[in-house]
């Protein structure tokens, strides 16, 4: 599957060591009803309008080839093909269109007049979403350009994927021994190939809850967090670092949390970075015309607090994005 | 996959093994903070005591006998009155004594020049934006005093002459330029290493061999000219002598109050002596290498006027009685701190007068005393030591407006020095900035300097350049509406603003836009535009600096500036080792984006004609606002990292840096050029018309080096990577680049561990300079709302910092409004 992909942001701080550009892929299997990158859902091109900024000039309905838009900000999505004319010729950029498809040379040649910044920072590239682990293919050949240049890669996911990919082996050639290291029989999955750090989203740890909150069940997500970790402290496989969002009321409850680190301690994970909601996501609704979802609260600091002290209770040590201490070594 | 690279870890603990006191000392001693809330509290004022002084002085007997003197010598007299007759004040708590003013926290008023345009608001004092305090009887002395100085002024000799109206005019509406060299010269950077380690009897020895000799040093005979110039040396350093002795007279009266605390008894006893000995004599401690300093620049700036004096590299000057003071155990580091605060602290007590017209073009009260650190020595080792830090450390207990602070970046610095100036950064100030001393070296040699010499730079005021105690800049002469000579390019030398029917050409003659068929007759256009222009200033300018040498030459810089005592010549008259005149652009960003989409539109797409075009932007874009969205939103802008705009940019700058490089000032010196605007982008804004990168008429320009305020999409490292792009070998009086992140984004340890990185790699790649704001937009939007809110709030406005308080309300929306990098 070719990727679309929605944004390329360079100095970000948050999202691994040291300053990163973002690759944002499009797509995610989950909805999860506090999401703040709406316009990452679907995996298809999207066109989003900004009515504040547009000025009437009519140029988009002037340009559309199939005459599906009938007045600025009103178009016919069953016309409508995505063609991004109308985006290509809004004037004050009112039209947004998310998802275009990127060459491998073209991401390179986008991201290299970064590398510096990368190279002394300690910092790298972050492959994120929507969900990365969509499109495995393309990540594990563009990774491997990328490793190449010898620019360090993490990959955040919300860890919705085919556990099996832990168990496909390539077929070895007679005689060679597979070096697979025991007890186990996992393997590294060929997209984290070149990964140096996966940042794993975790939210409800009850299944039925995240059926209801994120839907989906959450056991896929669940065994592919125990292979990372597993994987990882064999020496087999890239860093897990597990990341929660903080909802209030939602993945903030008692339950959820001890949940939570009963089961990252039994992985052998001690560390959990915590990213506060905010409700940014909620305009960027209006934009893609999708009705808004549940009026969730804005965070409070003491929830935050709380939230900090029942996980460092259980022995876990919290962070907050961009602040985590990669060096922290494994128990 | 570890956030600490080597560069990082290793020197850090290097550092610490070589700088024991490694420790911060972050948090403010009482007597800091006791003459810190002083200073705050203090509203401004203004000081009439210098005016009133030459007065007295015209009126003396010794001012009339002065009349037939040399002009040297009559200069050198009235200041030497100036110094001697001043009331010493010495003010609680204060390590360092010597009063910059009457009153606290005042502007000096110069008659000579600068300080007239507050006459504008003379009735209306108190109820400017930021109101000056001045009772009923000397709001009356004000005025009588700027109308009967107003035409004797420097400005008003040169410019108010039968002939030279119209320049005068051209001058006075500051639309293609704004010559501030009107107001004083000023900008220096004096030799305070000699001060401290060989005191003021060092020059006065030598004019004293030369007149007794009747030769210079090399054994030429002296001509009148230069007999009066040592004369004005020695009359000088004994008027300085006198303001050392009446202070340290004053220090002693006060010790010997009654009911004085015991410990500031005996250190204004010590201050006293020590008062006595310098800055005529060696300083022997620490304190006293302060001391001296500091007489000195007071002198200074009771000289020429205020902005720009600068002390130069502290942290090597005083080192070597630093280390003594620490070595025998007279001084302690968290002393020598106290004392570097309260020196700063005393900067504050300065401001300058601007009317609230002129504020629009230098918005913010700032004078820019620059102290510089860090840096290589003349051979290009690293010689960052304790006492570059410590200087960081008094400054972070004060966070106040006054001295600019700026550190120099190389390869061989210490990882502990830059994570420190980044911690400072990150306290919200504005300060330091930071200059990449690969570029400034270079272009200070191609402004003409040594090596070695090149490699002692130090930063006058915001920016501006200098070799420390060799050079004479007339840093901050004039700045540039560049953009402004594009649009008169396009309308053969007249504006797009304004009367339509009674037009006056302000430009060159250039062909009319239908003439011009390929994109380069519009460059040769422009070229033309600003070749006129800057013929036009440097002329002004001219007759400026012929009026200096007669009306306003600055004995006390000529003892600080290498070179004057060997030739015998004021620097006003070409002393200075390195003279130089110096003409900075605003509207950079602007210029080359316009060249850009120009070129895109009408030759290479073929959209509109030229005149066409220009047709368009007369009227102000009326009727084309979907074609100026997208020039302003999809064309391709400066600061993104896109190499095409990123030349025309160059362009431009090349256009004006060649214009100005061709020109000699009347002292034998270059005219050299620099990229940076103040808040002039603003004053100049409202005077230009709307260029074809979609700005209206009227807008603010681009400020300094950034790129136009909105239009950087890519991040801040896209800005750095433009900037960096640019070949800056030309820009002799260095450039600013401005930029900004909303306080969450830096902070903490990962904040100065991105920021390092950041500055590192782009002085890697050849960056000049960058001065780094971090702060929080709604802390800024409530501080506009209420400004007794954050009555202590600094921003940088453009080379200079600002208590934001004290900026023009559109200046504050621009600072708000400036790209906050956030998350998105």
């Amino acid at each position: 599957m070719t990727p679309s992909i929605f944004s390329i942001q360079h100095f970000c701080l948050q999202d691994g060591p040291g300053i990163r550009s973002m690759i944002f892929f499009k797509g995610c299997p989950l909805r999860c009803t506090w999401c703040q990158n709406p316009e990452s859902w679907y995996a298809g091109p999207e066109v989003a309008f900004k009515s504040h900024l547009c000025i009437g000039c009519n140029l988009c309905m002037d340009n559309c080839p199939e005459q599906a838009i009938f007045r600025p900000g009103h178009r016919d999505p069953s016309r409508c093909t995505r063609c991004f004319s109308c985006v290509d010729h809004c004037p004050s950029r009112a039209l947004e269109g998310f998802g275009k498809s990127y060459s491998i040379a073209s991401i390179r040649d986008i991201l290299r007049p970064e590398y510096p910044f990368y190279r002394d920072s300690g910092g790298g590239i972050t492959f994120s979403g929507g969900e990365p682990s969509l499109y495995m293919n393309f990540i594990e050949r563009l990774s491997g350009v990328l490793k190449e240049d010898g620019i360090s890669i993490t990959l955040e996911t919300c860890g919705d994927f085919d556990p099996g990919i832990f168990y496909k082996r390539k077929k070895m050639p007679i005689g060679v021994i597979d070096d697979m290291p025991e007890p186990t029989n996992l393997c590294r999955p060929g997209f984290l190939k070149d990964v140096d750090l996966v940042l794993f989203d975790i939210k409800l740890v009850d299944d039925l809850r995240h059926r209801q909150f994120c839907g989906k069940g959450n056991t896929r997500i669940q065994t592919n967090l125990s292979n990372l970790a597993t994987l990882a402290k064999i020496g087999g496989g890239p860093r897990v670092w597990p990341r929660m969002p903080v909802i209030p009321n939602i993945t903030d409850t008692v339950d959820n949390l001890s949940g939570w680190a009963d089961y990252l301690l039994k992985s052998g994970v001690f560390y959990l970075t915590l990213v506060p909601y905010h409700n940014l996501g909620s305009l960027k609704r209006i934009w893609l015309n999708i009705t808004d979802g549940p009026v969730i609260p804005a965070l409070k600091t003491e929830e935050l607090e709380k939230t900090v002290q029942i996980l460092t209770d259980y022995g876990i040590s919290c962070f907050s994005p961009g602040e985590e201490d990669w060096q922290l070594s494994d128990r | 996959m570890e956030a600490i690279s080597l560069r990082d870890g290793i020197p850090q603990k290097m550092a610490e093994k070589i700088y024991p006191m490694f420790q911060p000392f972050n948090e403010p001693t009482e007597r800091i903070a006791c003459i810190r809330a002083d200073i705050q509290k203090t509203p401004y004022s203004i000081c009439l005591e210098r005016p009133l002084l030459i007065r007295q002085f015209r009126n003396s007997l010794n001012g009339k006998k002065a009349k037939s003197e040399h002009p040297l010598i009559r200069r050198a007299m009235m200041l030497s009155h100036i110094l001697s007759n001043r009331v010493p004040r010495i003010y609680d708590n204060e390590f360092i004594i010597g009063n910059m003013t009457s009153k606290r926290v005042a502007a000096n008023y110069y008659p000579e020049g600068g300080s007239v345009n507050i006459m504008e608001d003379l009735f209306r004092l108190k109820k400017r934006q930021v109101p000056i305090h001045l009772s009923f009887k000397e709001t009356v002395q004000l005025g009588v005093i700027g109308v009967c100085t107003a035409l004797s002024s420097v400005g008003g000799k040169a410019l108010l002459r039968p002939g030279r109206v119209s320049h005068f005019l051209d001058f006075f509406r500051a639309r293609r330029y704004f010559i501030t060299e009107e107001a004083g010269i000023g900008h220096q950077v004096g030799n305070y290493r000699d001060v401290v380690e060989n005191g003021l009897c060092r020059a006065d020895h030598i004019a004293k061999a030369c007149l007794d000799t009747g030769k210079l040093a090399d054994g030429t005979f002296l001509s009148a000219d230069q007999e009066a110039f040592f004369t004005s040396v020695r009359i000088t350093i004994d008027g300085i002598k006198t303001m050392a002795n009446h202070l340290s007279n004053a220090a002693e009266k006060e010790a010997l109050k009654p009911g004085t605390d015991k410990i500031r008894k005996k250190e204004l006893l010590n201050a006293a002596n020590a008062l006595r000995h310098v800055p005529y004599n060696p300083s022997r401690t620490f304190l006293e290498g302060l001391q001296a300093c500091w007489l000195v620049h007071v002198a200074m700036n009771m000289e020429d006027f205020e902005q720009g004096m600068s002390f130069g590299r502290l942290d090597q000057i005083l080192y070597p009685l630093y280390r003594k003071g620490i070595d025998d155990g007279s001084l302690a580091p968290e002393t020598a701190v106290e004392m570097l605060a309260s020196f700063q602290l005393k900067t504050c007590e300065t401001m300058p007068i601007y009317s609230e017209r002129i504020d629009q073009y230098f918005s913010g009260n700032g004078v820019a005393q620059g102290i510089t650190i860090g840096g290589t020595d003349m051979l290009g080792n690293d010689v960052t030591n304790e006492l570059s830090g410590l200087v960081l450390d008094a400054y972070s207990q004060i966070k106040t407006r006054e001295p600019a602070l700026h550190v120099r970046v190389h390869s061989g610095m210490p990882a502990w020095f830059l994570k420190k100036a980044v911690e400072t950064v990150q306290l919200g100030c504005g300060k330091p900035s930071f200059f990449g001393d690969r570029a400034v070296v270079n272009a200070l040699q191609e402004a003409g300097m040594s090596e070695a010499h090149a490699r002692d730079y130090a930063v006058i005021g915001c920016v501006e350049m200098a070799s420390q105690g060799r050079t004479y800049n007339s840093s901050d002469a004039c700045l540039f509406n560049l953009p402004l000579c594009l649009e008169l390019a396009l309308n053969q030398g007249y504006s797009f603003m304004g009367n339509t029917v009674f037009k006056k050409r302000i430009g060159a003659a250039t062909p009319p836009a239908d003439a011009m068929i390929i994109f380069d007759n519009v460059v040769k256009a422009f070229k033309l535009q600003v070749a006129h222009a800057v013929d036009e200033m440097a002329k002004i300018i001219s007759w400026l600096e012929k009026c200096y040498r007669i009306e306003r030459p600055t004995p006390v810089n000529s003892i600080l500036t290498e070179g004057c005592l060997e030739k015998g010549m004021d620097v006003t008259w070409g002393g200075g080792l390195y003279d130089l005149t110096s003409i900075q652009a605003a509207g950079l960003a602007d210029t080359g984006d316009s060249l850009f989409a120009l070129k895109k539109l009408v030759f290479d797409d073929g959209r509109f004609t030229l005149s066409d075009l220009a047709g368009i932007l007369k009227n102000n874009f009326k009727g084309y606002e979907p074609l100026r969205q997208e020039l302003v939103n999809r064309f391709p802008r400066y600061g993104n990292g896109h190499p095409d705009v990123d030349r025309m940019t160059q362009l431009a700058a090349d256009v004006f840096s060649d214009a100005i490089r061709s020109h000699r000032n009347t002292r034998g010196g270059r005219y050299v050029p620099g990229i940076y605007s103040m808040t002039c982008h603003i004053g100049f804004g409202r005077q230009t018309g709307a260029l074809p990168n979609g700005r209206l008429a009227g807008e603010r320009l681009s400020n300094g080096l950034s790129p136009i305020d909105g239009s950087e999409r890519n991040g801040p490292t896209a800005v750095l990577r433009s900037a960096a792009f640019l070949n800056s070998r030309k820009w002799s009086n260095c450039c600013a680049l401005n930029i900004k992140f909303d306080k969450k984004t830096v902070q903490g340890k990962a904040g100065n561990q991105a920021l390092s990185s950041m500055l590192r790699t782009y002085f890697d790649q050849g960056g000049m300079q960058v001065q780094v704001n971090v702060l929080d937009a709604d802390m800024l939007r409530e501080a506009k709302k209420d400004p007794s809110l954050y009555p202590g709030l600094v921003v940088r406005v453009a080379g200079y910092c600002a208590y934001f308080n004290d900026l023009q309300t559109d200046v504050q929306d621009e600072i708000i409004e400036r790209t906050v990098h956030g998350i998105k």
